[in-house]
């Protein structure tokens, strides 16, 4: 019975773990979605371009020592110029008609991105500041990460920012507008290229935070990340709903408890199976997603 | 008189010509190009490991030539050439890359990074040589880098310069209870979806330990991409052992070491991976590294070991345990070409890769930079060793069995 007890909060403590870590893959999710919700477009190269936004920022530190806010400042706004750069090399002068055109030219962006840090770091592992990553939160047998709490609150703050943003602001109307109707918002005098590339701008500046946010949680910088987290994402983005933010935000987080859960339960070699079986229930039994967004496009 | 005067005319400058012409051409004949091929890993993640492994190469080949080369077998002067390929760390490239260094002037391959590539490699060299129905690839390959045990009997063309972790470790586990017979316990973190890391817990870590005595409690199993650490952790932290051996490579290592500071999991003695006693792991993790204890094949102890380290690094490299292999490797490349009598022609070439098998085949020991290497019948090294640990973010030497 003390071992069934024992096992429950270990269970419990997991699911908390990955609930919170789960905010990170939320936010990658939420890059994919977005783009894919105005553009119908896949961006492979997001998580990279994340990832080395939060690499642009160390480059920086090293130059000049600045606090972790600060650190994760320039991680946000170098995400926001890798994602204009993506946007005018992968999609704005690529015919669009062409689905693959621009889905192997964002997957090539990843590659060459990965490389670069690759080439620059020589693969070693870099450290990157944390805040709150000596605090431990206890709640009886309970313990919560300081680090992971703060990436948490960040990680909120950052998508309901998003969302005020999306749904309060001028440019978040035309988003949604050349979202649901390219053709109608351009008659109504929204520019198409110009909407796309904000959109690429704020998700590579929520992108460059979530590099930052997932720094942060690891303590270290490797390209060992990027492909974790482009799987991750994509899962998100699938479950979720493909374009519906709250659906990725969701996701997220339950791709996060259910890793944990799994690892628990079966172990890391299973793990990830486990992950992928998840994925296959949502696209057999609700393949539009947890929220597969109302209106179509044109 | 006149006739003398006009032979002389003729036959004077002619022998002068002869004599200026013979200069280049007996130069030419004397320095010849000895041809050595290196291939790992220089893109991706372990990138480091190629571009330290180039470096030192280089730097041995340099100081080789400027020491005045190596003596061939016709008695002319060799200076050494190093190429270096990538191989991604990924097996068919690697074999691929073997392959076109096969159809080069090369005699030798100093190589792989990956014991993932190892092993299919040496798969396709000739098992059994002078075998004439075995097709396989016949070109010496001697490996500086990938560590999974065993692997150089798979071909009596590979060879290895590789530490023995089977002795080092268990030396090393009999050392540390000798020091402190008090810790009794001890848990396992390992990386379980990588070659080296897996066969070093399971084969060599958890057996040792045993061996001397260490009761092991059980392992946390992680993979190589991992970030997030805690159940891991947790289920460390529960069996309270008094020893903790992480087998995995530093990125990993380092994402453990601050997931066991952040539980305040607080083992009396760490142990690590041999591969990580590098530079990443004090890049990554040094405040929580502090103390681990490594054993290692390389640190610049000795006067040999301190040149080699200057020598790599002023080409831009790091002479760490693996890639001072390679520095070994170049040296008793040297002593093979010269006792074996390779010409490096273009027409003995097939002869002389099989010299330098055989020169291989027959060595006993060789020399190495913290002292003689022993060489086993199978292809392998026993390699002197000493254990290190993480002292204010440097690796320092903890004790040197040598002495």
């Amino acid at each position: 019975m003390e071992d069934f007890l024992f096992d429950l909060i270990d269970l419990v403590q997991s699911i908390a773990d990955g609930l919170l870590f789960g905010t990170t893959y939320a936010m990658i999710g939420i890059g994919f979605t977005l783009i894919f919700g105005v553009m119908d477009k896949l961006n492979m190269s997001y998580a990279a371009a994340a990832i080395a936004g939060a690499y642009s920022s160390i480059a920086v530190f090293a130059v000049v020592p600045a606090p972790a806010p600060v650190v994760f400042l320039i991680a946000a706004i170098s995400g926001g110029i890798f994602g204009y750069v993506i946007y005018l090399l992968c999609f704005r002068f690529i015919p669009l008609t062409s689905p693959l055109a621009t889905l192997m030219a964002t997957v090539g962006m990843l590659l060459l991105i990965d490389e670069i840090v690759v080439h620059e770091t020589d693969g070693m592992p870099q450290p990157y500041p944390a805040l709150f990553d000596d605090v431990m939160i206890e709640l009886g047998p309970f313990g919560l990460r300081g680090d992971l709490m703060f990436v948490f609150f960040i990680s909120v703050v950052s998508m309901a920012v998003l969302l005020y943003l999306i749904y309060r602001t001028r440019l978040g109307i035309a988003t949604r507008a050349v979202s649901q109707q390219p053709v109608a918002a351009q008659l109504c005098g929204i520019g198409l290229e110009r909407t796309n590339a904000m959109t690429f701008v704020i998700t590579g500046v929520l992108g460059g935070i979530a590099g930052a946010m997932i720094g942060a949680a690891v303590g270290v910088l490797s390209p060992l990340l990027t492909l974790p987290f482009t799987v991750k994402g994509l899962i998100v983005t699938v479950i979720g709903g493909l374009g519906s933010i709250p659906g990725a935000i969701i996701a997220g987080l339950m791709v996060g408890a259910f890793e944990n859960m799994f690892q628990f339960l079966r172990g890391v070699t299973e793990r990830d199976m486990y992950v992928m079986l998840l994925l296959f229930v949502f696209l057999f039994l609700r393949p539009g997603g947890i929220f597969s967004p109302k209106a179509g496009r044109d | 008189m006149q006739r003398r005067l006009s032979a002389l005319t003729i036959v004077g400058p002619a022998i002068a010509a002869a004599g200026l012409l013979a200069v280049p051409i007996q130069s030419f004949a004397a320095e010849r190009t000895v041809h050595i091929a290196g291939f790992g890993a220089k893109s991706g993640v372990v990138r480091s490991f190629g571009v330290n492994t180039e470096a030192v190469m280089l730097a041995a080949a340099k100081h080789i030539n400027s020491s005045g080369g190596v003596k061939l077998g016709d008695g002319a002067t060799g200076k050494i050439k190093v190429s270096f390929y990538d191989d991604r760390c990924n097996a068919e490239e690697g074999i691929s890359v073997l392959r076109r260094i096969a159809t080069t002037e090369a005699v030798v391959a100093v190589g792989p990074t990956c014991s993932n590539v190892a092993e299919p490699l040496f798969g396709i060299l000739q098992k059994k040589v002078g075998d004439d129905k075995d097709t396989g690839l016949q070109f010496p390959v001697f490996t500086d880098t990938a560590i999974k045990g065993g692997l150089a009997k798979i071909s009596e063309w590979a060879f290895r310069n590789v530490p023995n972790e089977m002795e080092m470790y268990r030396q090393m586990f009999k050392w540390i209870k000798a020091q402190n017979p008090d810790l009794k316990t001890l848990f396992g973190g390992v990386e379980e979806d990588f070659a080296h890391s897996r066969f070093t817990w399971y084969k060599v870590m958890k057996t040792r330990s045993g061996d001397a005595g260490y009761e092991v409690l059980g392992e946390a199993k992680w993979l190589l991409a991992d970030t997030n650490f805690t159940t891991q952790v947790r289920k460390m932290r529960k069996a309270k052992a008094d020893v903790v051996a992480i087998s995995a490579h530093p990125f990993t290592t380092c994402g453990v070491l601050k997931e066991m500071q952040r539980q305040r999991v607080k083992p009396k003695l760490l142990v690590g991976l041999t591969s990580s006693s590098s530079l990443e792991t004090l890049q990554g993790c040094a405040k929580q590294a502090e103390g681990i204890i490594i054993p290692t094949s390389f640190a610049p102890v000795t006067p040999a070991a301190k040149m080699a380290a200057d020598a790599a690094a002023k080409l831009g490299g790091s002479a760490d345990l693996h890639s001072a292999a390679a520095w070994e490797i170049m040296n008793v490349m040297k002593g093979v070409i010269e006792s074996q009598k390779v010409m490096a022609k273009a027409d003995t070439l097939k002869a002389d890769r099989r010299k330098i098998r055989d020169g291989l085949a027959s060595l006993k020991t060789t020399g190495g930079l913290l002292g003689k290497i022993q060489r086993t019948a199978e292809g392998e090294a026993v390699k002197p060793y000493v254990y290190v640990h993480a002292k204010a973010g440097e690796w320092a030497v903890l004790h040197n069995p040598i002495k």
